[in-house]
């Protein structure tokens, strides 16, 4: 039976379709069989950014609605052969999506995946709670700003009560939160929240820690995940956090500011990658 | 009773109830409800869906000028519930009760001539406190509730006719209230709302307390009314009189 794993956060723009192509990719190249569902029904991002828009036929809606198989409508990875990805549709409105039609699709999915990550639209509306509602676990995506933070906790709270494990009263949905985007320099200066104060509120397991880096959106621009970048401070981050998803005992990193520049960039001013 | 060969299908029996009353003043409701509005989107949740009482003993006007239609209707949008009338004139009464607000008979009172509701002074000491017969809360004898997972945003508990602890954090956002005290062994950063059934020796325990809002017994404070309660300590807080008092813990 495959894993279904939710990645959310409540708050928009925080790197969920970022977070899912990435931690997509890393379980796949670690050989596990992982596809990625788009649930942003309307936008459709995570296909850009998998690069492979120009490859969609078929979408989710058209699999729920009877057009298309779901085999027509998977995308396999040229880059990772153990990754598909199930586009959302452009054209057709959020409520194409139902519960039912999800639950089918999952299902089918199972038998052949190991990991089903779901890329979940913002807010805590019916796209948000259609794309949790399978979740055996949950990546809650949160930015170091008070607003994001109290979006996921949000967020957890409508896991714990409005997934099918909690309204079944299965084991609960197992948590792992991913703090992103985080610039220690910010931090320093007291812009942004430091780990702890992020942590001590949500109160789950810290799966990783983002840095903010210029590499994810060229990586975007070119549809590359960022983990395929391995120079790229994001990319090592995101590799550990499938590492420790994967069970491994991985120290934090990046969470210090870069050091200080030395005269000679300070005087030209270099700029670092 | 006499045994009987058919189930009973219900009792009747006089029962007391503590009700907030809502005194009008003016009898128009664009004037009372947006101003009412305002104060419960600001009060504790459980005004919600509470059952309230109109007083009409203060209100100086016709019974015709009174829009009751539109004030049930209105409190209805505002989630509070209009059960019937107290005081007033026959007339007012009437008036009422064409918009289905019975008039009601105060506990003690005299049914005619009402006497306004603030005729007694009440010794600050012991306000509210001395109320009808309500449920047994003092002391020892009361069930608590435990929740040992985190109170998140948008997550309401209630701990009805009980003390509640909660051995996590009570996020921003979340709300918690108990018909009696509540402990916080963790960070308190939501609402707490304690002795919701009217009770004012309820108290508010919390290791880090740090509220949104804390309110005893209906006596309330948002955060900028908290002044130099001891944030971020261990803190206790008690109902004396109408004030709220904040100690620090140990
Ligand atoms: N670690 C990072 N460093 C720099 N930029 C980032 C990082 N993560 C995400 N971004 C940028 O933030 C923006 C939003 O990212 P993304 O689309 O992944 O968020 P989202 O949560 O999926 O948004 P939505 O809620 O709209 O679906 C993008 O422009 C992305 O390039
Ligand atoms: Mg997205």
């Amino acid at each position: 039976m495959a894993q279904v794993i939710v990645v959310t956060s409540g708050k928009g723009g925080v790197g969920k379709t970022t977070t899912s192509a990435a931690v997509a990719t890393g379980l796949a190249q670690r050989g596990k069989k992982t596809v990625v569902i788009d649930f942003d029904v309307g936008l459709r991002n995570l296909d850009l950014i998998m690069g492979v828009e120009r490859r969609v036929v078929f979408d989710i809606v058209n699999v729920i609605q009877g057009e298309a198989r779901l085999n027509q409508a998977l995308i396999r990875d040229k880059r990772v052969d153990t990754l598909a990805i199930l586009p959302a549709s452009q054209t057709r409105d959020k409520d194409a999506l139902t519960r039912e039609g999800v639950s089918t699709i999952i299902e089918e999915l199972s038998a052949d995946f190991d990991y089903i990550l779901c890329d979940s639209p913002a807010g805590i509306e019916k796209g948000a709670l259609l794309a949790l509602y399978f979740a055996d676990q949950a990546i809650v995506v949160t930015n170091p700003e008070v607003s994001s933070v109290r979006d996921s906790d949000r967020i957890l709270g409508v896991l714990q009560s409005k997934s099918k494990r909690a309204e079944e009263k299965k084991d609960k949905v197992k948590e792992h939160l991913l703090v992103t985007r985080y610039d220690p320099n910010r931090v320093e200066r007291g812009e942004m929240l430091k780990l702890e104060d992020v942590r001590e509120i949500l109160a789950i397991p810290l799966l990783g820690v983002i840095p903010e880096n210029e590499s994810v959106l060229k990586a975007s621009n070119t549809g590359t995940p960022v983990i395929m970048d391995t120079e790229s401070v994001a990319g090592q981050a995101y590799k550990d956090a499938v590492g420790r998803f994967l069970g491994e005992d991985l120290p934090h990193r990046f969470l210090e500011p870069a050091k200080k520049p030395g005269l000679f960039q300070r005087l030209f001013g270099g700029r670092a990658a | 009773m006499s045994s009987q060969t058919l189930p009973e299908a219900f009792r009747l029996r006089a029962g007391n109830f503590n009700l907030l009353v809502l005194r009008l003043l003016d009898p128009r409701p664009e004037a009372v409800l947006p101003a009412l509005g305002d104060q419960f989107r600001r009060a504790p949740g459980f005004l919600r869906f509470a059952p309230i009482v109109i007083g009409l003993a203060d209100l100086e006007a016709a019974p015709e000028e009174v829009d009751f239609r539109g004030l049930v209707e209105g409190l209805h949008k505002l989630e509070i519930v209009p059960i019937g009338t107290s005081g007033g004139s026959q007339a007012m009464k009437q008036a009422a009760q064409h918009a289905g607000l019975p008039p009601l008979r105060a506990v003690g009172a005299e049914a005619e001539p009402a006497p306004p509701p603030e005729a007694i002074p009440v010794p600050p000491a012991a306000a509210a406190t001395e109320a009808a017969p309500r449920p047994d809360f003092s002391g020892s004898g009361r069930a608590a509730m435990l929740v040992a997972e985190p109170v998140r945003s948008g997550q309401r508990i209630y701990a009805q006719g009980a003390d509640l602890i909660v051995t996590a954090t009570v996020n921003a956002g979340a709300e918690i209230i108990a018909d009696g005290n509540i402990h916080v062994y963790g960070a308190l950063r939501g609402r707490a709302v304690a002795g919701a059934a009217d009770d004012a020796t309820a108290r508010i325990f919390a290791l880090n307390f740090d509220p949104e809002l804390v309110a005893i017994a209906g006596f309330y404070a948002v955060r900028e009314g908290l002044g130099d309660a001891p944030i971020g300590k261990p803190t206790q807080v008690r109902l004396e009189g109408e004030e709220m008092r904040f100690a620090p813990l140990g």
